[in-house]
């Protein structure tokens, strides 16, 4: 009984205690990427051991190790299955249902996700199609907007857009600088890190580490896109850049999503930080391994 | 695909500067003006784009006669909404580089450059 019970805490862990800390630790903004990946870690630990402790707790008599070798001998996945040992029935099939449904549940909202904003972005291409001007130039799409916006359209129809109040409020290298940026969210494939954050926090609504992972991910790939443009282009550059599309913007007084994140942005981007230590870096990146390997070790040790 | 979406455009776009509703043999009067196209071609892109809902359509005698159901800036407003992050679209559509800020955030954001700046002449 203490093994599920272990898997329960851990659980409980990484859902709720853990998101704090990650989300408050302060090398997260100086290995932005790093950050990142550990969210992911998270995320993917939390589903492992949830699993795992609802596996436990309805199949308390039998070792884990037993069931899912004899699930995988079944399936014809594993010859190796121990000589003797239990042989898996209609009612081992059904006890797995549930630790299955725990995995399969993030997975399906992921589909449905990445499914949803591939139709929405083919809607709006449809219509940037027609109102949209080519600028080959930058290699983007001018909209006639008088407020300044920069943004891109990822996937397979990838694509840069800017306003022309962008065109108006940015000069020839700040706008260059912020191309950069909506480059490297292109290219980082950004949208299928916030499809991800956005299937976890649909599947398990109300969790701590499902709201924290969802918001830190959209902060912390601005930083990684924000970062790849300072490699070719000034920090005071970009920064000027992020106060004029602000400051061209008709105000909305009831709106405040990206306030914050924009504020702590520009800090980042004016004075920067140096990256963590590369034994640091590597004891991170290793726990974020770790982290979900260890109730599997936990459920199927001695 | 790509010549198809430019033929949308090029009728949305005669549509719009008309500003009156008009039969898809008037586009391709217009359009044959420049360069020579089939009838049945423009026929076909029209009933697309009425299909996506951006034409509507009512019969006058035996021609459907065409009109934009928004204008330019209405379409172009609707993508500036999804891209100011004012649409509950589903996470990953696009990335904006700055999402909409009160008026508030954007004066902290000012002053923090004021602020950098100052530092570094000093």
């Amino acid at each position: 009984m203490i093994t599920p019970l272990a898997l329960v805490g851990y659980a409980a862990l990484v859902g709720t205690v853990a998101p704090l800390l990650l989300a408050r630790a302060r090398w997260s903004h100086r290995a932005p990427g790093l950050a990142v990946l550990a969210w992911q870690g998270l995320m993917v630990t939390f589903v492992v051991a949830t699993a795992l402790a609802i596996y436990h707790l309805v199949l308390t008599e039998q070792h884990v190790h037993d069931g899912l070798v004899g699930f995988l001998s079944a399936c014809g996945l594993s010859g190796d299955a121990p000589p003797g040992g239990p042989t898996p029935t209609v009612m081992d099939g059904l006890l797995l249902a549930a630790p299955a449904a725990i995995l399969l549940l993030p997975i399906g909202w992921f589909v449905r996700c990445v499914w949803q904003a591939r139709r929405a972005r083919q809607r709006h291409l449809d219509v940037l199609a027609l109102v949209g001007e080519p600028a080959p130039e930058y290699d983007a799409t001018i909209l006639d907007h008088a407020d300044p916006a920069i943004y891109c359209l990822p996937g397979r129809c990838r694509r840069v857009v800017v306003t022309r109040g962008a065109l108006d409020v940015l000069s020839e290298e700040q706008l260059r600088a912020v191309l950069e940026h909506e480059r490297a969210h292109i290219e980082g494939r950004h949208h299928l890190l916030h499809a991800l954050t956005d299937a976890f926090s649909r599947a398990f609504p109300g969790l701590p580490l499902a709201r924290h992972a969802k918001e830190q991910t959209g902060l912390l790939t601005e930083m990684i896109a924000d970062d790849r443009a300072l490699r070719y282009h000034s920090r005071d550059v970009l920064a000027t850049a992020m106060c004029e599309v602000a400051s061209g913007r008709a105000p909305q007084a009831a709106f405040g999503a990206g306030g914050a994140g924009a504020l702590l942005r520009l800090r980042r981007i004016l004075a920067p930080q140096p990256r963590p230590h590369r034994v640091t870096w590597l004891g991170l990146a290793a726990a974020t391994v770790a982290a979900p390997l260890l109730p599997l070790l936990v459920a199927c040790g001695p | 695909m790509r010549q198809l979406g430019e033929l949308e455009a090029e009728i949305m776009y005669r549509l719009w500067a008309w500003g009156r509703p008009a039969t898809a043999r008037d586009v391709l009067t217009d359009i044959n003006k420049g360069r020579p196209l089939a009838y049945s071609t423009v026929k076909t892109v029209a009933d697309i784009l009425h299909g996506k809902g951006m034409l509507k359509r009512h019969k006058e005698g035996r021609a459907w006669v065409y009109t934009p159901t928004c204008t330019r800036q209405q379409y172009t407003a609707s993508l500036m909404q999804d891209a100011l992050g004012n649409n509950p679209d589903p996470a990953g559509t696009l990335v904006s580089f700055l999402e909409q800020l009160t008026p508030e955030e954007e004066g902290a954001l000012r002053s923090a450059l004021r602020a950098a700046k100052r530092r570094s002449e000093a």
